[in-house]
């Protein structure tokens, strides 16, 4: 009994792993590093951010390079443009800067360039068409901006890095890039808006994310306003279906494995769980807290972590959901609203 | 468990020999490297990879751009991606990044170093003010080289050769007259040339009489020297450039004798000693002395009361009379729930919460109450909507206030600061412009104009209205002044109008004070900076900079940089400004009050124009003893402020206290000059 007690426990020492997440806490100017080692979820550090102590700067989108070195910041207030900033994951000191568009928000490195693409949401003010920046991390310079829609979001990149996707909340349209050659290769209205970028059109369908399924044959669109997540066929270019989301979808993550979708229902204060052999909802768990807004999943397909805003002087929080068992298995403080949240490592 | 350590390891050695792989498979080459380039010139690159064998290899994309450096600009060379061109734009040694996209899995690409010169001149035009110049004085002649682009060229090093030794030339190519005569001078660059022909007179003036307008001064007294040339015939010679200068001691024999003068003869002192003036006219001068004492406006400043937010920061505050004529202060928070507090400050030494209001957000910036006390505008930051905007308050019973109405519509990136007059709000919106929002029904509040600046990278940060006047502080785009109902330029509130526009280069103008001079009557607006040098510590004190900008407006189309309060070590946020005295919140240096009479020139805190300070940090405050003072407002006698770390308090100035000492009884028998 003794001996397979201690075996046991060697093998739950060799098995024990550590799973490291980002957040950015948008109304704190603070960014959460987080540990959770299947049991425990503890604040490793907390950065704060931004250069000016009396204005608030609004970090939003975070992401990570591939090789795990640096992390990558936007803050979405400037005066008035947002900012890219560079830290360095050994340390989590700021390296370098860079100034963006109108809020920039959400971003991605492609594994194939090694640029950035950063979408310049403009969330607030006038109906102007906005850009996606591409920015040379290497050098920390904004190379150009592609024009793309009205309040672009949900920036991210196909799995072989050659193409980026984005959608236009206000304009409701998704927009592919060449990441090669930098340009606009197809535009897809998701409610028939004819009038491409139309500042006026006021999509119902409000397109708040897209994400490429690993497959590489298809997209997953969060239509925060129509309470759809669309399916897009990236052969055809065209939607293929529509799921019933719940209210108002608004990140999406699929795991790398290809099996389960994600979405963040923000309206509803809950994540639902979507299996993609049939598309079937799963489950729809609650979140610890209102208003919930990014979601990651670990690369090895176990464990999913969401930021969840709050709101007014609430702590913002990460819940961590099991992906095997579809149920809430942690939950951690953190700066009020937090949003942007990124994957970092798994530490053996 | 074998397995999974093994998978894991490979992955490891997998990822890690990939790295080593790929950043040595390829090397950029492109024809960049050492490129000459002249300013004007359009160079296309030819680029491509080069594998460890030597084996060329085109990209499949090439991106170049123009390295930026920290501050990411450098506009020295332009990258036309269309044309894949680059051009020289300013000379200098600049950076171009290749990138090779494509072909590799990461980044791959390189700098290069290019090198822009100037062409070649094409044209030098020489000017000068007179063809005739005394001896003894200096030729300042100004140039106009073309190049063979057709670009302007400056810092070009002209060589200067006279034809005789009437002019003499000396190693920083100052031109100076000699001897009487006529000469003619060279002027070549490259291979271009221009002549002028000069002729040298005598210089006449036989006596030059300087006077002022005061015989003794305090520091930071403006005092104006003038002078008078008159020729052998006692005759006056008008127009003559006349060249002011000073010497000094100072009555401390530890300090210098330091002060400013002007090429227009103004004066100023920062230090009180014995001065001689000297006013030089070619190889003429004349002197007169200057005795400047002490400004001695030093008064006591004590802590009267304090209103303690413990539980976050606190954000800017307004002081008014209320409908009951008792005496009311709105404070915001920064960085918290939403929370907007009210206070009874009737009695300044009993600063009493009286009330609370929470809304949807992080931050209340900014409060500002109606003339008559019966409505509170303010600021939201951080809902969590993202609908922001601003919400009015009746606060005609303080003790009691209610939320009349919010007003979100192109509001929703964040109010940071708003201004009330006469009934409509000024609201700032996502710091790129401002609404002008109709609050006579404060219940159906409706917009009815809007102002941006138009330009690229547009800012605003704050705005202020005056006797229909509006001020905006717009970061590097400085300050506008415009017309929101004055008249004077035909504007309303509908119809907002530019009447003029001020910058400066730091590009850190954060608040402007609209300032009328009583003891001069000249017109100013004061320029606030808004600088963390060292970034930011939410829970500590930080490091603040930047200071005032002084700017006469006097003439709205010429404004004119006259002076600056700088406080060495600290920053400045806030102000208010009454009967020529300054209030400003000067962050981590507190309160400070500063005497701003008479004419403004040079460094004000060195003129020993401060009257009194006070640190607002607090033992009880949310960063106890950290003093962090946001805004100051005079109000019925007493100095309020609010403090980022500890909440609001109201001090007092007492009155100068008779000076019964021997310690400064020589200025009252001040020595002369010798």
């Amino acid at each position: 009994m003794y001996r397979i007690f201690i075996a046991l426990l060697f093998i739950n020492f060799c098995y024990s792993q550590s799973y490291y997440v980002y957040v950015a806490a948008e109304s704190d100017d603070t960014v959460s590093v987080l540990k959770f080692d299947g049991d425990n979820f503890e604040e490793t550090d907390k950065v704060t951010v931004g250069i000016m102590p009396t204005e608030n700067e609004g970090p939003h989108g975070i992401t990570i390079d591939p090789l795990g070195k640096y992390w990558y910041l936007t803050l979405a207030h400037g005066s008035p443009n947002g900012s890219l900033v560079k830290y360095s994951t050994e340390n989590n000191e700021p390296l370098s800067k860079v100034e963006l568009g109108l809020f920039p928000a959400t971003m991605q490195i492609s594994p194939k360039t090694g640029l950035l693409y950063a979408a310049n949401f403009n969330l607030h003010g006038l109906m102007r068409t906005s850009t996606v920046s591409v920015v040379d991390p290497e050098n920390m310079v904004e190379i150009t901006k592609i024009k793309t829609g009205i309040m672009p979001h949900g920036s991210r990149i196909s799995i072989d890095g050659t193409t980026h996707y984005s959608v236009a909340m206000m304009s409701g349209e998704l927009f592919e890039i060449d990441a090669l050659d930098l340009s606009v290769k197809r535009i897809l209205s998701l409610d028939n808006n004819s009038n491409y970028r139309n500042a006026m059109h006021h999509s119902k369908v409000k397109p708040t994310w897209v994400t490429p399924h690993p497959n590489g044959k298809k997209l997953y669109i969060a239509g925060n306003g129509s309470d759809e997540i669309f399916v897009v066929d990236l052969e055809s270019f065209s939607v293929e279906d529509k799921l019933s989301s719940g209210k108002g979808p608004y990140n999406l993550a699929i795991s790398p494995d290809g099996k389960i979708l994600l979405a963040t229902l923000k309206s509803e204060g809950a994540v639902s769980i979507w299996s993609l052999k049939n598309n079937k909802l799963l489950k729809k768990i609650k979140n610890t807290t209102s208003i919930p807004h990014g979601v990651v999943i670990s690369p090895d397909n176990k464990y999913a972590f969401v930021s969840v805003e709050g709101v007014g002087g609430d702590p913002g929080k990460v819940d961590v959901i099991n992906l095997e068992t579809l149920s809430l298995q942690g939950s951690i403080n953190v700066g009020k609203q937090a949003g942007g949240i990124a994957f970092w490592k798994i530490e053996q | 468990m074998k397995n999974k350590l093994s998978y894991f390891l490979l992955v490891s050695l997998f990822l890690i020999s990939l790295d080593t792989v790929k950043s040595q498979e390829y090397y950029v080459k492109s024809n960049l490297e050492n490129l000459e380039i002249e300013v004007g010139e359009v160079f296309e690159p030819s680029t491509y990879a080069v594998d460890e064998n030597g084996k060329i290899t085109a990209c499949p994309n090439l991106v170049y751009y123009n390295k930026n450096g920290a501050l990411n600009r450098d506009d020295g060379i332009s990258v036309s991606r269309r044309s894949g061109t680059i051009r020289g734009e300013e000379p200098g040694n600049h950076k171009v990044v290749a990138l090779c996209l494509g072909l590799t899995d990461g980044w791959l690409g390189r700098d290069f170093d290019v090198k822009v010169s100037y062409a070649q001149a094409k044209d030098l035009i020489v000017k000068l003010n007179s063809d005739q110049v005394f001896v003894g004085s200096y030729v300042q002649p100004s140039y106009v080289i073309t190049d063979n682009y057709g670009f302007t060229r400056y810092d070009a090093n002209i060589k200067v050769e006279p034809s005789n030794d009437n002019i003499q030339i000396d190693a920083l190519n100052n031109i100076k007259a000699i001897k009487p005569g006529k000469v003619t001078l060279t002027f070549s660059l490259d291979n271009v040339q221009a002549t002028i022909n000069l002729n040298v007179v005598k210089n006449p003036i036989n006596n030059l009489v300087l006077s002022s307008d005061l015989n003794t001064a305090r520091t930071g007294d403006v005092v104006t020297f003038s002078t008078i040339a008159y020729d052998d015939k006692n005759r006056i010679i008008a127009d003559l450039p006349i060249v002011y200068s000073y010497s000094g001691e100072s009555f401390d024999k530890s300090n210098t004798a330091a002060a400013m003068i002007r090429d227009d003869g103004k004066f100023v002192a920062e230090t009180a000693g014995k001065y001689l003036i000297t006013a030089t006219a070619g190889q003429r001068s004349t002197s007169i002395p200057l005795l400047v004492y002490d400004r001695g406006i030093q008064r006591e400043v004590i802590n009267v009361g304090t209103g303690i937010v413990q539980e976050r920061h606190t954000s800017d505050f307004w002081v008014f009379e209320g409908v009951d004529n008792r005496d009311y202060a709105v404070s915001g928070t920064w960085g918290a729930d939403g929370t907007t507090y009210f206070w009874d400050v009737t009695d300044p030494a009993q600063i009493r919460k009286i009330d609370s209001i929470k809304v949807d957000a992080r931050t209340v910036n900014d409060v500002k109450v109606s003339e008559d006390g019966k409505i509170s505008v303010i600021s939201r930051e951080g809902a969590s909507n993202r609908k922001n905007g601003i919400v009015i308050i009746d606060t005609t019973n303080p003790y009691e206030v209610n939320i009349i109405s919010e007003y979100t519509t192109n509001l929703t990136g964040g109010v940071h600061n708003v201004f009330i007059y006469e009934n409509h709000v000024y609201a700032l919106s996502n710091g790129e412009r401002f609404y002008v929002i109709n609050i006579e029904d404060p219940s159906n509040p409706y917009e009815v104009g809007m102002f941006e600046i138009g330009e690229k990278g547009q800012a605003i940060h704050d705005v202020w209205v005056e006797e229909g006047i509006a001020y905006t502080s717009n970061w590097k785009h400085g300050v506008y002044i415009i017309d929101v109902g004055n008249g004077v330029a035909g504007g309303s509130p509908s119809n907002p109008v530019v009447m003029s526009n001020y910058s400066y280069e730091s590009g850190a103008h954060h608040a402007t004070f609209p300032f009328k001079s009583k003891s001069t009557g000249k017109f100013y607006t004061i320029l606030g900076d808004e600088i963390f040098p060292q970034g930011i510590d939410l829970y500590s004190t930080n490091e603040t900079a930047g200071f005032l900008h002084f700017v006469d407006f006097t003439d709205i189309d010429n404004p004119v940089e006259v002076a600056r309060y700088e406080l060495p070590g600290h920053g400045s946020h806030n102000y208010w400004i009454e009967d020529d005295i300054l209030y400003v919140a000067m962050y981590t240096g507190g309160v400070r009050i500063v005497d701003i009479s008479g004419e403004l020139m040079g460094d004000l805190f060195r003129q020993g124009r401060e009257i009194g300070h006070i640190n607002t940090g607090n033992a009880n405050g949310f960063i106890p003893n950290a003093t962090m003072t946001w805004g100051a407002q005079l109000y019925k006698g007493h100095v309020f402020y609010s403090d980022h770390n500890g909440g609001i308090g109201s001090s007092k100035v007492l009155p100068i206290k008779p000076d019964n000492s021997r310690i400064n009884e020589y200025l009252d028998t001040p020595r002369l000059i010798d």
